[in-house]
């Protein structure tokens, strides 16, 4: 199918974005919460695909060559994107707030697992990652989030293991300092 | 078990994947502890933000399909880009190319027929050498009239 849209076969080419756009979405809908900016995201994948299809030499699966375009993609968009400065726990909504202290004291856990109470979690993640740099937002969504292996990131970012390592023990520790701030422990 | 031990336990590992003897030593160590038990309920709090989060996933429209391919056809159409920029500048850098070509030959050209002698000035003897005949070459009569109302003015 690659060498036949690489020949320029547009329904070949049409039947590769159709198979492999649920994944892209799933990856870029991890660096953004927009579905404009995750659409944005995936059409810049899809164009980059296309043009680079010759090098597509399929030794590894084509889903993992998506993954790793649309990884590098969103890091590059997420490099070019404005940051949001330090939060403070003035920055929160009174929900967040609620949210932070109430899992924090450990109250039980069937409380707040509504859709309403998830929603406000996202909401509060997405602001605390927009603080931290792109690297340790890559690093904490695909290591913590995804559940992926350092190894897969390595290969996915161009990063050695050992470099992954420390990004992820970093970008923890940054995490831990961030919330713990917005908790004003 | 040290406080320096607890941050880098929840450091170096992903908090969804202390194991179940990890969390009882870690809660062991906590008991007795309040900073490892702080920073044990916060990386809980940050791995619970995280899951939130990931739970969140968009699914393709059903326009994005089409709105590629429209892309990628636009994409063709635009060729190269360096073909693109010269069907936009090239008239406009032909014209300019011109007009310089022009305007170095007007200006070479005028210039060198200023700077070509004249008969009366390439052999300019003086007129009394003239007037004594002592010139090397033989000058015309134009030449030793133009010299003589010269010496004259």
């Amino acid at each position: 199918m690659a060498k036949r849209a690489n020949a320029g076969d547009e329904d070949a080419f049409g039947e590769i974005v159709r198979r492999y756009s649920p994944r892209v979405f799933h990856f870029a809908s991890r660096f953004f919460r927009q579905r404009s900016l995750v659409e944005e995201a995936a059409q810049e994948v899809f164009l980059k695909a296309f043009t680079q299809l010759g090098s597509y030499e399929g030794r590894g699966s084509m889903e993992g060559w998506f993954t790793k375009i649309t990884t590098n993609t969103c890091l590059n968009l997420l490099r070019s994107a404005k940051r949001r400065p330090e939060m403070t726990v003035s920055d929160l909504s009174e929900d967040e707030s609620g949210w932070l202290e109430n899992k924090y004291s450990g109250a039980a856990e069937e409380e707040f697992k509504s859709s309403e109470r998830s929603k406000v979690a996202a909401d509060l993640t997405e602001k605390v990652l927009e603080t931290m740099s792109p690297d340790d937002r890559l690093v904490l969504t695909l290591v913590d989030g995804e559940d992926a292996p350092v190894k897969e990131v390595a290969e996915l970012t161009g990063w050695s293991e050992s470099k992954v390592k420390v990004q992820a023990f970093r970008a923890r520790k940054r995490m831990r300092e961030a919330v713990e701030k917005l908790l004003g422990k | 078990m040290s406080e320096q031990h607890i941050t880098s336990i929840l450091e170096s590992i992903r908090f969804a994947s202390l194991s179940e003897s990890d969390h009882l030593r870690i809660r062991a160590h906590t008991a007795n502890c309040d900073d490892c038990a702080r920073a044990y309920r916060v990386a809980s709090v940050s791995a619970s933000l995280l899951q939130n989060r990931m739970a969140e996933t968009f699914e393709p429209s059903p326009f994005f399909h089409t709105r590629v391919l429209a892309a990628v056809r636009e994409k063709q159409n635009e060729g190269p880009a360096f073909a693109r920029l010269w069907r936009a500048a090239g008239a406009l850098v032909s014209s300019m190319a011109a007009a310089v070509v022009l305007f170095a030959v007007l200006s070479f050209g005028v210039l060198d027929q200023q700077s070509l002698p004249t008969d009366a000035s390439a052999h300019a003897y003086s007129a009394e050498a003239l007037i004594l005949d002592d010139v090397e070459e033989e000058q015309t009569d134009g030449q030793v009239l133009s010299t003589l109302y010269e010496a004259d003015e």
